[in-house]
């Protein structure tokens, strides 16, 4: 079964654009699944709704077999790490002491729960400090790691890493995928590309709403890895005779800031051959430079 | 075993609001009210009399005390509300084991709860430094709802200003000032006779906490009935107008947007 179930779901705030437009997908039963996509591409509006806070437009969903509409049966099953900070304005300890009772933990099991979440979370020296002492990536540590006090079959992390070190940051991730391997699933946003390859089973690709792509990582990194993009910063605007002698070189062009964005796969080997057309057409190169963009900017420059 | 979900957002409420500010606002500020300007005031005014009864100014005052109690019990539901959005546990809450409806009990419960708390702990104080109060079958079921009710009407009132401000300092400004708005142009401190100015009557009597003193006054105090029926009436009605505003209110907050 499926432990997600998502069909032509859409999500209007203001009937004027879609912030959810028409996606589809499944996660499977202890999979990690990892929604990429730029800011504002419709994540947290996907999560919203799949952990029952907003109600959909329009589609079908339905979360551990139930339809969406079940919320208070959907809400006991899983667990939400919401992109906002939340907290109760206490010290860290008696925050997860009250999230323990708020979801109903046995005394002994919280106790035992509490105490290693604040060690993999590196939360024991300030688990007597009030929460509002703490940096912001402390926050977010007590604000992850209170989720895991809990039983769920289902977990939502809406961006959970930001402002995390990388040690813990990478903690988290070894622990979500212990956790995974458990048997829990997961639904895990980020803008990250390395993070969800680290992570996901499976990532699907969003933006303006839309989910582009979906795939393992093996299957995206070898239909859009490899890409690189050239930065040229040229004495004029090309014409459109050098644009398209450089677009029958099978690159994608893009203006940005007076510079031209030459994105292809294998850029390096033909790097000569765009300075010689460029120069060719009477342009001086005034500077170049590679850019090491990630993963998913390559993908957004190709697909768009 | 497992408590009902309003019940375990309620001690959630009750533990977040035990904090040192709270209690000193629930407590000590009445307890400075009823002693220290209770007696001071004692050797201005040697008795108030109504009914040919005459008690002293602390006997007077304690109903003030217990309806001001009520008012800042109020406080503590409308002020978790703000918090619990600004902070975002609203949202948390509502993706966790509990529906709005619950989470609204919570709210009303600890109100409750503190408003009880507090009214047998100026109680014990009033009954160690002051004096007696009287107690009456019918003088006491009064005094009981129209506590219960008060608490509600308060309660009510500060969930339309949470929900109705969207800035920390808004907020705080307007329950501060409100806070001692209510209290002095209510009868808690003086009767409000055929000799007060017109224009304060009238807001007096606008104010709730005139009626919940003045029905606990009369029946605890000077032992008697006159006009508390009517009052009683007035207060009830206002308060389902109140939180029937309030409901409506609560029905438009929308998490997550
Ligand atoms: N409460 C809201 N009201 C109106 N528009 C919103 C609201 N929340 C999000 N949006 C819009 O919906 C789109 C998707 O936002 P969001 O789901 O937060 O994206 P992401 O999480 O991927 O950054 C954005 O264009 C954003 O401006
Ligand atoms: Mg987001």
């Amino acid at each position: 079964m499926d432990a997600i179930s998502v069909n032509n779901l859409r999500k209007t705030y203001d009937n004027k654009k879609y912030a959810v437009d028409d996606i589809s997908f499944n996660v499977k039963s202890g999979e990690i699944y990892g929604l990429l996509g730029k800011n504002g591409a419709g994540k947290s509006t996907t999560i919203k709704i799949l952990s029952t806070l907003i109600k959909k437009t329009s589609g079908n969903v339905k979360i551990l077999g139930l339809d969406i509409n079940n919320s208070m049966d959907i809400r006991k099953r899983i667990g939400v790490v919401q992109q906002d900070l939340s907290f109760d304005l206490t010290s860290v300890e008696r925050n997860f002491k009250i999230y323990g009772l708020l979801w109903n933990v046995k005394k002994e099991l919280l106790k035992s729960r509490m105490e290693e979440l604040m060690e993999i979370f590196d939360l024991n020296k300030v688990r007597k400090n009030n929460i509002m002492d703490l940096s912001g990536g402390q926050k977010k540590r007590v604000q992850v790691a209170r989720e895991f006090l809990h039983d769920m079959d289902l977990l939502f992390l809406d961006e959970p890493t930001v402002g995390m070190d990388p040690i813990v940051r990478r903690k988290l991730l070894d622990y979500i995928k212990m956790r995974a391997k458990n048997g829990l699933t997961v639904l895990f946003t980020t803008h990250i590309m390395e993070e969800a390859d680290y992570l996901c089973d499976r990532i699907g690709i969003i933006n303006s709403g839309k989910m582009i792509i979906e795939g393992n990582s093996g299957y995206l990194k070898e239909n859009f890895g490899g890409y690189k993009t050239l930065k040229l910063d040229l004495n004029g605007d090309i014409d459109d005779l050098t644009k398209n002698e450089l677009i029958s070189m099978n690159v994608n062009l893009k203006n940005e800031n007076n510079k031209l964005l030459i994105t292809a796969k294998n850029i390096d080997n033909i790097i000569p051959e765009i300075i010689k057309t460029v120069e060719k057409h009477g342009y001086n190169i005034i500077k170049l430079n590679m850019d090491q963009s990630s993963l998913e900017d390559v993908f957004f420059e190709v697909v768009n | 075993m497992k408590l009902p979900d309003s019940l375990r957002l309620t001690i959630r409420n009750f533990k977040v609001n035990s904090d040192p500010g709270t209690i000193m606002f629930m407590l000590g500020l009445p307890t400075l009210y009823l002693l220290v300007l209770g007696f001071m005031y004692q050797s201005l005014i040697p008795a108030v009399t109504f009914n040919n009864i005459n008690v002293s100014y602390t006997d007077f005052l304690m109903p003030g005390i217990m309806a001001m109690e009520v008012m800042t019990a109020g406080t503590v539901g409308g002020s978790m509300l703000w918090s619990d959005r600004r902070f975002f546990m609203f949202e948390q809450l509502l993706v966790g084991p509990f529906n709005r409806l619950s989470y609204l009990f919570g709210l009303i419960l600890v109100s409750l709860i503190f408003s009880i708390i507090g009214n047998a702990i100026m109680l014990v104080i009033f009954y160690l430094f002051v004096g007696k109060l009287i107690f009456t079958t019918v003088g006491l079921i009064y005094s009981i709802l129209t506590l219960f009710i008060g608490t509600i009407i308060f309660t009510s009132i500060y969930l339309i200003i949470s929900i109705k401000t969207k800035k920390m300092q808004t907020y705080n400004t307007i329950t501060i000032v409100l806070f001692f708005v209510v209290d002095f142009t209510s009868s808690a401190f003086y009767p409000i006779t055929d000799k007060t100015p017109y224009g304060l009557r009238l807001i007096s009597y606008a104010n709730p906490l005139t009626y919940i003193t003045n029905i606990t006054r009369n029946t605890l105090v000077f032992s008697s009935l006159s006009g508390v029926l009517s009052e009683f009436l007035v207060l009830t009605i206002a308060t389902v107008i109140v939180f029937g505003v309030a409901l409506k209110l609560y029905d438009g907050v929308k998490p997550g947007m």
